[in-house]
């Protein structure tokens, strides 16, 4: 589903990711975890051109981002996305945030956008949101509006960037439960996250990135219980 | 009552109101291409083409750092000398207003897009929706809302600006007291009805927009 052959990203002068190499698989999902400043937010941004690809490939569904050819819009409307602070859009209703995407580039009317984001927000445990704007929502809540939004677009993928990281820690849990059943439910996923909990539980893989590279990868266990670079190992020691 | 409308307050009244009609007319029309100009210009300013961001900025630099009373003359005799052209008064003056206006329009519309949270953009983009699709849906809505209070105080500037017009002899309310006094000798009570029928609307307007600001503070 995601090739990433030699990925390389430089702000100006600054090295971010020096050369990643990761094959996604259909329903994988997968978490990137990894201490801050190590890349895996850029590396999760480039894999739907939110940044600019200084070197390398990525290829996602067959088409190759780098391509300069390429259409991007179609592809980002192909690969959801989520940030670690929701990114509402404020002057909307929790309704329009899900249907403007379907409405603006599948040309949907608005009672068929409308009547396909209901089920998105049952989902998301929101139905009796419709109608509010963003700012009476709490943060978990925002966060699974968010997800909703992009899951509008019935999209292929779905990229997490720290989803619970802005959370109050009581309201983690909620998000990651819509997380997990959407994972269930056979979504490709790459996750960026501080929740070691859910990437034991809900990961099929584990992929550790320190100074812009990826260090470690395997699967969860192999990972937490037994990680073979000390690098993974000291990171570990200090988040467990 | 005889009395009260003998008054030299109220006697240059017809004079005056006939040339606060022109002051509306000019302040009107010169921010409505002052606002069109303004948000090409800003964009413009947003621009990472560096011809268009160039461009944009000498015009925003020019006009902010002349006075308006030179831009005034500049462009009723000099541009009429340049091009040959009897140019109108009245054309004149809404050129002026509307170019005057758009240099300081474009740092309001640059402003309040620029303070639309990046993730905005970022958001939009992600959905699938092209550049222009997230600013006309997304960045644009959210950036108009914080232009209005900037929006308000500039067109109490401009209508101000337009006594300004009395200078090339458009008929507006300055240059209608000053023709009125200089017959009847009652600067005072004429320029007292003048200061007057500024404050009537730029009063208001004031206490307007701070309710507006307030409410869009929350």
């Amino acid at each position: 589903m995601i090739q990433v052959k030699d990925l390389h990203k430089s702000f100006g002068k600054l090295e971010v990711l020096k050369g990643i190499n990761a094959n996604i698989k259909e329903k994988e999902v997968v978490c990137v975890i990894g201490p801050s400043g190590s890349g895996k937010s850029t590396f999760l941004r480039c894999l739907n051109l939110l940044e600019e690809v200084t070197g390398g490939e990525v290829i996602i569904d067959g088409e190759n981002l780098t391509d300069p050819t390429i259409d991007i819009n179609s592809i980002r409307s192909r690969v959801g996305m989520v940030f670690q602070h929701f990114n509402l859009f404020p002057h909307m209703t929790v309704l329009d945030n899900i249907t403007l995407g379907p409405r603006k580039i599948k040309k949907m009317s608005k009672s068929e956008a409308d009547a396909a984001a209901l089920p998105l927000l049952e989902k998301v445990g929101l139905s009796d949101k419709a109608s509010v704007y963003p700012d009476s929502l709490s943060g978990g809540q925002k966060q699974r509006v968010a997800i909703a939004r992009a899951l509008a677009m019935e999209p292929k993928v779905m990229l997490f960037d720290e989803p619970t990281s802005a959370l109050d820690p009581e309201l983690v849990g909620d998000v990651l439960q819509v997380m997990q059943d959407l994972a269930k439910e056979g979504m490709t996923m790459v996750v960026v996250t501080h929740e070691m909990g859910f990437a034991k539980e809900v990961g099929n893989r584990v992929l550790f990135m320190d100074e812009g590279i990826v260090m470690e990868e395997g699967s969860p266990e192999q990972i937490f219980d037994y990680p073979q670079n000390s690098r993974t190992q000291s990171f570990l020691s200090k988040v467990l | 009552m005889e009395a009260f409308l003998n008054s030299d307050y109220i006697k240059p009244m017809p004079y005056l109101l006939e040339g606060l009609l022109y002051t509306l007319l000019i302040t009107f029309v010169g921010l409505f291409f002052g606002f069109i100009i303004g948000a090409i210009m800003g964009f413009g300013r947003l621009s990472k083409n560096k011809l268009i961001y160039g461009l944009s900025s000498i015009y925003v630099e020019i006009i902010r750092g002349t006075p308006l009373l030179a831009q005034i003359l500049f462009i009723y005799f000099g541009l009429s000398q340049l091009l040959d052209i009897n140019m109108h008064k009245l054309v004149a003056a809404i050129l002026a207003i509307a170019l005057n206006a758009g240099a300081y329009i474009a740092e309001i519309v640059r402003g309040a897009v620029h303070s639309v949270d990046k993730g905005q953009m970022e958001a939009g983009r992600s959905i699938g929706l092209t550049k222009v699709q997230t600013m006309r849906y997304i960045i644009w809505p959210q950036a108009f809302k914080r232009m209005i209070p900037p929006l308000g105080n500039q067109f109490v500037i401009s209508l101000k600006d337009t006594s300004l017009f009395s200078a090339i002899a458009v008929g507006e309310m300055v240059y209608q007291a000053k023709t009125y006094y200089a017959t009847t000798f009652t600067p005072f009570e004429t320029l007292t009805m003048v200061c007057l029928l500024y404050l009537v609307i730029t009063i208001p307007t004031s206490i307007y927009l701070r309710r507006i600001e307030r409410r869009l503070d929350v």
